[in-house]
């Protein structure tokens, strides 16, 4: 009984170690001009791995604005703060929606209610910026969506949202492009598309995107044999992955996250089947856990990817970027984390160059401005209209002897595309 | 095709059983639904990705490791929090099975990020046995064998030791028991060690092809509530016979109605049960 009243009293004195650890970070005396940002993202669930680097990436961003960093060729890099606002300091306040459109909504109520932040950013998972984003139009804050992909966000006709990363209709136009420049080009002989995806907004809607976009590309003779769809939380995937070996596509299109596309993979392997390419939509593939995880399983599959790795010795601001996320991380920046970062950096480039924290003036420069965005391949944001973003930052990669190099289109090409997988054995 | 498909619901079925008949066990004996069995289930993983990690020990290696190491936190979750919560209201050792279930995943996602991992080599690992059209992966062939020796030998110790004879007592009713001299305080305290050895062994076998992350003992403990309702709260074979039905359901609804009712399946299943055989289909 001692014992255990001895370890109850050790348990409660740990844990008030920790949290007092966290108390103290929240007491730091607040500064004088301190404009807050909220960004509401996956930190716990099922996508907390991507959550937390997304979460590295936006205190990447928040410390190239706040402190000096006159290497990096960007406006709010070389001064500490926001110099039209007399060098006010920027804090991202961090809210965790755990994959849940619900608590997304209400973060982003409490944030803006309790915290008084300025603008939202976030939330990663289109299923949870789609709430959060209204939450936002109602209260009339700006909202800067950076790696949510589905094209509804952007189709609602809201006037307080903006987003970044090209959306999957946008995407599954790039893939038939891609997939016809892989034809003339390689005669790769592409005509059977199999679509697996993920049964949440994100997956479900890439494959409407498919659906509609692949009427303008019969003549060239694609056409949709298989549609996989599988719950959000699978315990295997034999099942699906029969269906796709009967079908015998030539090309798969993965609406998936990190989990279940590895789990994929490896099914891929098991029973031998051998498509001639694998097209990622922004979600699994991009995470370099991919390649970490699967070894040399992973080469061959591709995506599109707003960077790599291989573009940083072409791109130097990109390379000093990940040189202090890489620091935070442990690892490269990737992709969703990238366009996050963007996110983070556009809307205080939008503050500042507002000059105020008034949300319409703010907006209004969102929507006017075109901002350099050096760390892309495209090196601008604009947002249209409905808020896209008009410049795809994208280039398609393939995983290549564990790197992902970009393939296409050919004026970024790090390595040629290899426009078939060999059998499983032959590797 | 169909083969194919028969083949792979079964085995995976075979590990549900294993998974359930855990959780069957304290809920027929101690009358406690264990909400932190799978977690359980996700720390015995973790140990198997630990010792590949680390040490480079395959997991079919590590397996007596990893059972030991789970049957010693489930001995002391019975020490420590169940046992002050037994005579309690019922719904009391439920939300502390919760609690605990809530804080075991969050104390793994901040020791070991929520990463997904995966262990790649095993003796297991890639290997694959083709019996005409129909494969069958080694890590799930692996899996199936050793959940279906494991029951077995579950089974045998409750029906023909003398401690399982004991535990069987104090299930039927354990004031009883007591007072016929079984120390059912030992009972409920083995019965529990013994309900971790077979998730130790569960998520072993697992994690040479299920990636390991914090959250990946959930679906298996809910799919392992509905193998319970299926087999009758305490019943072995029924856990066994009911993890067949649901990877059977699973993959065959799946198959043929669309891999997103996959689980959809399985639930409706398990409610037309509960309205026609509350006892379960093998229940007493």
């Amino acid at each position: 009984m001692k014992k255990s009243i001895a370890l109850i009293v050790a348990f409660f004195l740990v844990a008030s170690l920790i949290l007092q650890g966290c108390s103290q970070q929240a007491q730091k005396p607040a500064e004088q001009q301190e404009i807050k940002i909220g960004a509401i993202l996956p930190l716990t669930g099922s996508a907390a791995a991507t959550g937390v680097k997304l979460k590295y990436a936006i205190e990447t961003a928040e410390e190239i604005i706040n402190g000096e960093h006159p290497e990096i060729n960007m406006e709010l890099a070389k001064s500490a703060g926001l110099p039209n606002l007399k060098g006010a300091k920027v804090k991202f306040i961090f809210a965790d929606h755990q994959a849940n459109p619900e608590i997304a909504k209400s973060e982003a109520e409490r944030l803006i209610q309790n915290e008084k932040v300025v603008g939202l950013i976030g939330c990663y998972h289109s299923s949870a910026t789609k709430p959060a984003s209204q939450v936002a139009e109602r209260f009339q804050i700006p909202f800067v969506a950076g790696s949510s992909s589905s094209a509804a966000l952007t189709e609602r006709g809201l006037k307080w949202f903006t987003r970044i990363a090209p959306h999957d209709g946008m995407e599954t136009k790039f893939f038939f492009d891609y997939l016809k420049y892989l034809n003339e080009k390689f005669n790769a002989g592409i005509k059977k598309i199999a679509v697996v995806y993920i049964d949440n907004e994100y997956g479900v809607h890439a494959f409407q995107m498919v659906q509609k976009t692949i009427e303008n590309y019969k003549d060239d003779g694609f056409e949709l044999v298989l549609d996989v769809k599988y719950p959000a939380n699978v315990s295997n995937v034999d099942t699906e992955v029969q269906k796709i070996k009967a079908a015998a596509p030539d090309a798969i299109f993965h609406a998936s996250y990190i989990g279940d596309m590895t789990m994929f993979v490896k099914k891929y392997k098991e029973l031998n089947v051998v498509p001639k390419v694998v097209l990622s939509y922004c979600g699994g593939y991009q995470d370099p856990q991919f390649v970490k995880n699967l070894g040399k399983d992973a080469d061959y599959f591709a995506g599109p990817n707003a960077t790599t790795s291989a573009l940083f010795s072409k791109m130097p601001d990109l390379a000093k970027i990940n040189e202090i996320y890489k620091k935070k991380s442990g690892v490269d920046i990737d992709g969703p984390t990238l366009e996050d970062f963007a996110s983070a950096m556009v809307i205080a480039e939008a503050i500042n160059k507002a000059g105020t924290t008034d949300p319409a003036k703010v907006m209004e420069v969102l929507k006017n401005t075109e901002f350099s965005a050096p760390y892309f391949v495209s090196g601008k944001i604009k947002f249209g209209e409905d808020g896209q973003n008009i410049y795809s930052a994208s280039v398609m990669t393939q995983i290549q002897n564990g790197i992902y190099e970009a393939v296409w289109p050919e004026n970024f090409q790090t390595k040629p595309p290899i426009p078939a997988f060999p059998e499983w054995n032959k590797r | 095709m169909l083969g194919q498909v028969i083949i792979s619901g079964v085995l995976i079925g075979f590990v549900y059983s294993l998974v359930a008949v855990g959780l069957t066990l304290i809920w027929g004996v101690m009358d406690i639904i264990n909400f932190a069995h799978g977690e359980f289930l996700m720390i015995s993983m973790y140990t198997a990705f630990w010792m590949y990690a680390i040490f480079k020990l395959d997991p079919l290696l590590t397996l007596p490791i990893a059972s030991f190491f789970i049957f010693v936190i489930s001995f002391l979750t019975y020490k420590l929090i169940i046992k002050k919560v037994l005579d309690a209201p019922g719904l009391t050792a439920l939300l502390a099975t919760f609690g605990l279930s809530l804080f075991i995943r969050n104390l793994a996602q901040f020791l070991w990020t929520p990463n997904y991992r995966f262990i790649t080599e095993s003796f297991v690992a890639d290997k694959k046995v083709a019996m005409g059209p129909v494969i069958i992966g080694m890590p799930q062939l692996v899996a199936a064998f050793g959940s279906i020796l494991m029951t077995v030998i579950i089974f045998y110790f409750v029906k023909k030791t003398k401690m399982g004879m004991a535990i069987q007592a104090t299930a039927l009713d354990r004031d009883t028991a007591k007072l016929m001299g079984i120390d059912t305080e030992k009972v409920y305290a083995v019965t529990f060690g013994i309900s971790g050895i077979c998730v130790g062994v569960a998520g072993t076998l697992l994690s040479t092809f299920f990636p390991v992350y914090p959250e990946a003992g959930a679906l298996y403990s809910l799919l392992a509530f509905v193998i319970v309702a299926f087999g009758g709260f305490g019943n072995i074979q029924g856990a066994l016979l009911g993890g067949i039905i649901v990877g059977l359901t699973e993959s065959l609804g799946g198959f043929f109605l669309g891999t997103q009712f996959k689980y959809a399946v399985v639930f409706l299943l398990y409610l037309l049960v509960l309205q026609f055989r509350p006892k379960g289909l093998f229940g007493w």
